[in-house]
């Protein structure tokens, strides 16, 4: 999987870069407008992150010269401008998904992952982990050969973990992730807990051979 | 009390017509009388010329004249030690059977010689002005003259300054129409007085001053928040990139978690400021028709597991459905904010009472700590007690927010130990 970074603040780049090359990703970067527009039309990507302010012109242009030369990246925005009429204008002229920084890290996987998924025109769209198998399009979860029921919220921890099995997700990411803005930072993010207790609870019952493990005070881990 | 400045100049003018008519009627009233008394005391001269010549020539006037007859004079002897033929006046009071009582008399006592050398001694009176009747009518008349004098400024002076104000009057309304952050919204008045075309631009001007020092401050804070995320990012993401090491411990984990938290508190505060400007910016355009009691249900959802946990329920009566034009981002923020306190500072099990009905929306829910100052509590970083983790822009969100749309009105009271927010159509 190739995914080509087009960021001009190199600290954020090389974060990105970083993480997702854990992910084992490809990854290239281009830092400014000009460096940006020729990869993008000479190469083809599984994902383009694409900031909005670029040295050299605006982000957004890249995407018009995209629909134009009718080539099709797909396109996640990544944007410190969180401004309504710039995320709507970005999905019009054909960005798969808008991002606003600062975001978690963790998040961004999800959207790349989403988005890749979702260019996926063969293959097998489901993610698995040990027995578990979960798809995305029919919101299903099975662990071997038997579907497991859960509620939305469930479902929505469950699909974060599974995209990084083995590694920590906060309770803050899980909740601003599966609960939305509407929780704020300030709160107790204890509520979590029940919801993770019930999710633990289900996969036990069907026998799974994950677990969900709980790293006191920080966040949760699948195993 | 304050005075009109039509009145305050009245005032003076009043004090100093009636200073300066008292002063004038004294000096006209002595010298109307001394003007009298010289014309009085011109005809009794004459009259003892003509006496004492008839005298020389009819000596019987001297014998046959020693009262006041009908000409109104007296030769008695004289004496020959205080003999003498100066003029000397008096006034007296003479009884006169017409008014029934005494009346002032101008009289001229002076001494002559009859043609055998005789003296005698010369009384001619005459009837003069009364001097106090005078006064009296005087004054009446100067009375009436000066309350004539001080109704006439009076109605000229409404009547003009009125109209010489009015460019004023003007200036005053078109400054309570002024809106902050809308520079038209003043309006400059024509007008030919000098002085308030002064008025006028230097209000343009100062309006002007304060509207680029705001919108520096505006841009400032806009700035600076944009400028802030990316340093944000850099270091939420480094951390992120830190608590993927396996090899940390867990008490590693716990620290950075928590540093990674307050850098979320602050991305959480710029984004409000963010909104902030972006509300007062009127950049939120879009307007649709939004239903609030279908929005109150949908936020309601979203909190559902956090309240449950909080062990807070909700009552919530719809009367009416509530709906208004206005952005839907805008609208949701609003609500949001709102439930969104009224879970935060609720009390533990708590509830929290929502009605709405067709033109108002009201949000309850029992106090921890008494009322509410609603002074303060819709001002940017003003915080309640035992608040520590609130940046304090919730409310001043919703404030904003309310103030974008004229019809909407946001109101704050206290009541049997709750605190009540209404959201007020008009």
């Amino acid at each position: 999987m190739k995914i080509l970074i087009i960021e001009d603040e190199v600290e954020l780049l090389h974060n990105v870069q970083e993480f997702l090359e854990q992910e084992s990703y490809l990854i290239e970067s281009a830092t400014n407008y000009d460096a940006a527009v020729e990869k993008v039309l000479s190469y083809q990507y599984d994902c383009v992150l694409l900031d909005i302010m670029l040295p050299g012109g605006n982000g957004l242009d890249i995407l018009r010269v995209l629909k134009k030369e009718k080539k099709d990246q797909p396109v996640l925005i990544l944007s410190a401008k969180d401004s309504v009429e710039d995320k709507v204008l970005g999905l019009e002229i054909g960005a798969d998904d808008y991002l606003a920084k600062p975001f978690h890290l963790s998040e961004l996987l999800a959207r790349v992952k989403s988005i890749i998924r979702r260019h996926m025109h063969h293959g097998n769209p489901v993610i698995s982990y040990k027995d578990v198998t979960l798809n995305p399009d029919l919101r299903q979860v099975q662990i071997g050969d038997r579907d497991i029921t859960l509620n939305r919220k469930e479902y929505d921890i469950l699909y974060y973990l599974m995209l990084r099995p083995n590694k920590l997700m906060e309770k803050t990411t899980i909740a601003e992730t599966v609960w939305g803005d509407n929780i704020d930072q300030a709160d107790n993010l204890d509520f979590i807990y029940s919801q993770i207790k019930n999710l633990k609870r289900k996969l036990k019952e069907a026998g799974a051979q994950i677990d969900i493990q709980a790293v006191y005070g920080v966040g949760y881990k699948l195993i | 009390m304050d005075v009109s400045v039509k009145n305050y100049t009245n005032r003076y003018i009043i004090i100093t017509i009636l200073v300066v008519m008292a002063i004038w009627a004294l000096l006209f009233y002595a010298v109307l009388m001394d003007e009298v008394y010289d014309n009085v005391d011109d005809g009794l001269k004459n009259q003892k010329i003509e006496i004492i010549r008839e005298a020389y020539i009819n000596s019987d006037i001297l014998n046959n004249t020693r009262e006041f007859g009908i000409n109104q004079f007296r030769i008695l002897p004289g004496n020959a030690d205080d003999f003498t033929d100066r003029n000397h006046f008096t006034n007296e009071l003479i009884y006169m059977p017409y008014d029934d009582e005494d009346e002032p008399y101008r009289v001229l006592r002076t001494g002559f010689y009859s043609k055998e050398g005789n003296p005698y001694l010369l009384e001619i009176r005459t009837s003069t002005v009364e001097q106090d009747d005078f006064l009296i009518n005087l004054a009446i008349s100067l009375t009436v003259l000066y309350m004539v004098i001080i109704l006439s400024i009076l109605v000229v002076n409404q009547l003009i300054l009125t109209r010489a104000w009015l460019p004023f009057t003007r200036i005053l309304s078109n400054l309570s129409n002024y809106r902050f952050g809308d520079v038209s919204s003043f309006q400059l008045v024509e007008t030919k007085v000098k002085e308030f075309n002064e008025l006028n631009s230097q209000i343009s001007l100062m309006i002007q001053r304060n509207e680029s020092v705001f919108n520096e401050q505006k841009r400032f804070l806009e700035n600076a928040s944009h400028e802030l995320q990316t340093p944000l990012a850099i270091t939420i993401n480094k951390l992120d990139l830190l608590l993927q090491d396996d090899k940390l411990l867990e008490q590693q984990l716990v620290k950075i978690a928590e540093a990674k938290q307050s850098l979320h508190r602050m991305v959480g505060l710029n984004k409000s400021l963010l909104m902030l400007s972006r509300i007062d910016n009127h950049q939120y355009k879009e307007i649709e028709n939004v239903n609030f009691n279908e929005l109150t249900k949908e936020l309601l959802r979203d909190v559902e597991d956090y309240v449950s946990f909080r062990e807070v329920k909700f009552n919530l009566i719809e009367e009416a459905i509530f709906n208004t034009s206005c952005n839907p981002d805008l609208a949701r923020i609003l609500i949001s904010n709102l439930l969104r306190n009224a879970i935060k500072h609720n009390t533990n099990p708590g509830v929290i009472d929502i009605q709405i009905s067709s033109n108002r929306l009201d949000i309850c829910n029992p106090s921890t700590s008494g009322a509410l100052n609603p002074q303060y509590i819709f001002e940017r970083f003003h915080k309640g007690y035992q608040d520590s983790q609130s940046n304090g822009l919730g409310l001043s969100i919703v404030k904003s927010i309310v103030e974008t749309y004229p019809n909407l009105e946001i109101a704050y009271r206290f009541e049997n130990n709750f605190h009540v927010f209404s959201l007020i159509r008009s």
